[in-house]
């Protein structure tokens, strides 16, 4: 660590080294963009996958527990590095942001025009709403505690209300085969996906049947916790990987 | 200097001779990679047929054909209790409008049973010209894909002119490719314009060396002001409050919703085609001859029909060995399987009716390599298994029975 600077002897830089920290500034912000656009596209693809993928796999289970509990983790690392050493709340906006930039790119290049799918069957979802409170509460707050136990239940709660006036007419239902689908049903029936068979989706299983049938909130209220705590791992993952070594020889 | 052109060259020139040398496409996709004893002893395709190998977009072809389920299953491999009929194409070509099974439509997946006899239809309409390979196949959870027989399909006409819409339920028609896709544009760009200004509002000023270094300074009331922090507060009530009220707008607007459906078929099997009890086969014993590329099975057939039978075919893994001594077993390939007249009996005369006999058929082709079948005596399950179609010599009836041995390799 260096050494802590007195406030009486600190002088913000002027001239010429103003200019050449702010060519500094976006230097690195173009790097962590494209940092970001690779490594949380990546890891969003490996965790979540298909949930995402898929308009058919958006389920009221599966879908609003897994991808705010994995969406949560590169916001929460990043977070713990802008936050901690800068004060800048953006990370986990900025997170989001490069993985919807990746996750575009890839629909439209790798889904559409090489695989041939219809883009509005694989249309991501978004978690920009629950980004943007994680930051103004981790701003607020300035609290670890506070942004893990509101912030992350907020970015998962967020989540299926924000997505639903994306995905809603998706759920339409249609009647097809003398059986009711939904229009996402339909599209994962017709347009052939050779390796993707419809025993494969991971989509209203499990043990949420005694509420009802408000298996949605529960979901959420069960990733909410999760993503709590999985915002606590992840903003120490952060810390862990994170170093102002050479910045603090500047 | 010179010692670096010298690589540079001969890398541009490997690049060069990627563009000028003929590419060959890679047309397989994987139908071979299964063991064989899978493909040999789980689905039994046969009489496959597809209505045509030639159309145009938005034309309609359908692929049609049987399938037995072997008694026989490997163990290692589960039982079907979920499966899928898919068709093996690159990418949605073409798409599925319908789907039969013992002629019940049916869209999600179906719990098969072990010695039970299907017949399947497929649909599918032309959506990208090109020439394509497709199979009928059927995905096995947790085994893998057991392809049928495939055949070359090529799709003409134009893709912009390929058109599919959907009626849904409250009479609205949706057209599939295009539903919506501006409504997803808008909301990513909606919530892409708030995130984009709470960046901009950061990233406007110095950060990270000048904010590092107030921040060791002590001076952190500097970093964040009175505005950023009004700011922040609108975003942490004004964020949920916009997307509590979208999602309030969009219930209303589409009341009627309803969750994905996941159901499992239940689709019972056809009365019995195959080890139907008329005429019983039973594999006594199997050698394959790895030098001659030719399987041996000792079968005991117990004719209980009132004509005399003779083997007319043995297929497996969509290779079917004919007896070119029957013309009742005139075969009509199933799409591009490998058909050959390889069948030797050694007793030629017909099993009578009320007669058993033993009799034993050889069974010889390259296609036991170029199809990787051979490959069964080297499985942890090397049985082989496939089905055996009889002929009687009156009306040309046929009987077919699902057959299965343990393999004993002869290397000389």
């Amino acid at each position: 660590m260096s050494a802590q600077i007195p406030i009486a002897s600190f002088k913000p830089y002027r001239g010429e080294k103003a200019r050449l920290a702010r060519a500094y500034d976006y230097l690195i912000l173009v790097l962590a963009l494209f940092l970001f656009i690779g490594s949380f596209h990546l890891h969003f693809a490996l965790t979540v996958g298909d949930w995402d993928f898929w308009v058919d796999w958006k389920d009221r289970q599966w879908w609003p527990l897994v991808t705010p509990l994995m969406g949560i983790t590169f916001p929460a690392a990043v977070q713990a590095v802008l936050w901690d050493e800068f004060r800048l709340p953006l990370g986990a906006t900025l997170c989001v942001a490069a993985l919807l930039i990746g996750t575009w790119i890839a629909r439209i290049f790798a889904y559409h025009y090489w695989n041939f799918f219809p883009i509005n069957m694989v249309l991501p979802a978004t978690m920009l709403p629950g980004a943007m409170v994680l930051d103004a509460m981790l701003m607020l707050s300035n609290s670890l505690t506070i942004t893990a136990i509101f912030g992350g239940a907020a970015f998962a709660l967020l989540f299926y209300p924000s997505n639903w006036p994306i995905f809603a007419m998706f759920h339409q239902p249609v009647e097809y085969a003398n059986s009711q689908l939904t229009v996402a049903d339909l599209f994962g029936f017709q347009y052939i996906r050779t390796g993707m068979p419809e025993y494969l989706r991971i989509i209203e299983r499990g043990t949420l049947r005694t509420y009802g049938q408000y298996a949605a909130p529960l979901a959420a209220f069960c990733s909410a916790l999760l993503c709590s705590l999985m915002y606590v791992l992840w903003w120490y993952i952060g810390k862990w990987f994170a170093t102002v070594r050479y910045l603090a020889k500047i | 200097m010179k010692t670096l052109i010298k690589p540079w060259l001969i890398a541009m020139l490997w690049i060069g001779a990627l563009f000028v040398l003929e590419m060959p496409a890679a047309l397989a996709h994987g139908e071979k990679a299964l063991e064989p004893f899978i493909r040999m002893r789980t689905i039994q395709w046969y009489d496959v047929q597809w209505s045509t190998q030639k159309f145009n977009v938005n034309e309609e072809v359908s692929v049609s054909g049987k399938f037995h389920v072997a008694e026989d299953w490997p163990v290692s491999v589960p039982k079907p209790e979920a499966t899928f009929l898919n068709i093996s194409t690159p990418g949605p070509v073409l798409i599925r409008t319908e789907r039969y099974l013992n002629g019940k439509p049916w869209t999600n997946s179906v719990a098969l049973q072990p010695g039970g006899d299907y017949e399947f239809k497929v649909v599918l309409k032309g959506r990208l010209p090109g020439r394509y390979h497709i199979h009928p196949f059927f995905n096995l959870k947790d085994a893998g894909q057991v392809m049928g027989p495939g055949a070359w399909l090529e799709i003409g006409g134009e893709a912009a002119d390929f058109n599919n819409t959907v009626k849904t339920i409250h009479g609205e028609i949706i057209d599939m490719e295009s539903f919506g896709f501006g409504n997803g544009v808008f909301w990513h760009l909606f919530w892409g314009v708030l995130a984009t200004a709470w960046l901009l509002w950061w990233v406007r000023r110095p950060l990270f060396i000048s904010r590092y270094r107030m921040l060791e300074a002590g001076l952190e009331h500097e970093l964040i002001t009175t505005n950023d922090k009004l700011i922040a507060k609108a975003v942490l009530v004004g964020v949920p409050v916009l997307v509590l009220a979208f999602n309030a707008m969009e219930i209303n607007r589409y009341p009627d919703t309803i969750p994905l459906q996941a159901g499992l078929d239940q689709i019972l099997p056809l009365p019995a085609q195959v080890n139907a009890g008329t005429v019983n086969v039973d594999a006594l014993k199997a050698e394959y001859n790895v030098a001659q590329r030719a399987m041996v099975l000792q079968i005991k057939i117990d004719n209980r029909s009132q004509s005399a039978v003779r083997i007319g075919e043995f297929s497996t893994g969509n290779v079917h060995f004919i007896n070119p001594e029957l013309p009742a077993a005139r075969h009509k390939p199933d799409g591009d399987a490998i058909t050959t007249a390889g069948l030797n009996i050694d007793d030629k005369q017909s099993v009578q009716p009320g007669e058993q006999r033993v009799l034993t058929f050889v069974a010889h082709d390259a296609a036991w390599e170029s199809e990787k079948l051979d490959g069964l005596i080297r499985d942890a399950d090397s049985r082989i298994g496939g089905l055996l179609f009889l002929y009687d010599d009156l009306l040309g009836k046929r009987y077919i029975s699902s057959i299965s041995a343990a393999v004993i390799p002869k290397f000389s």
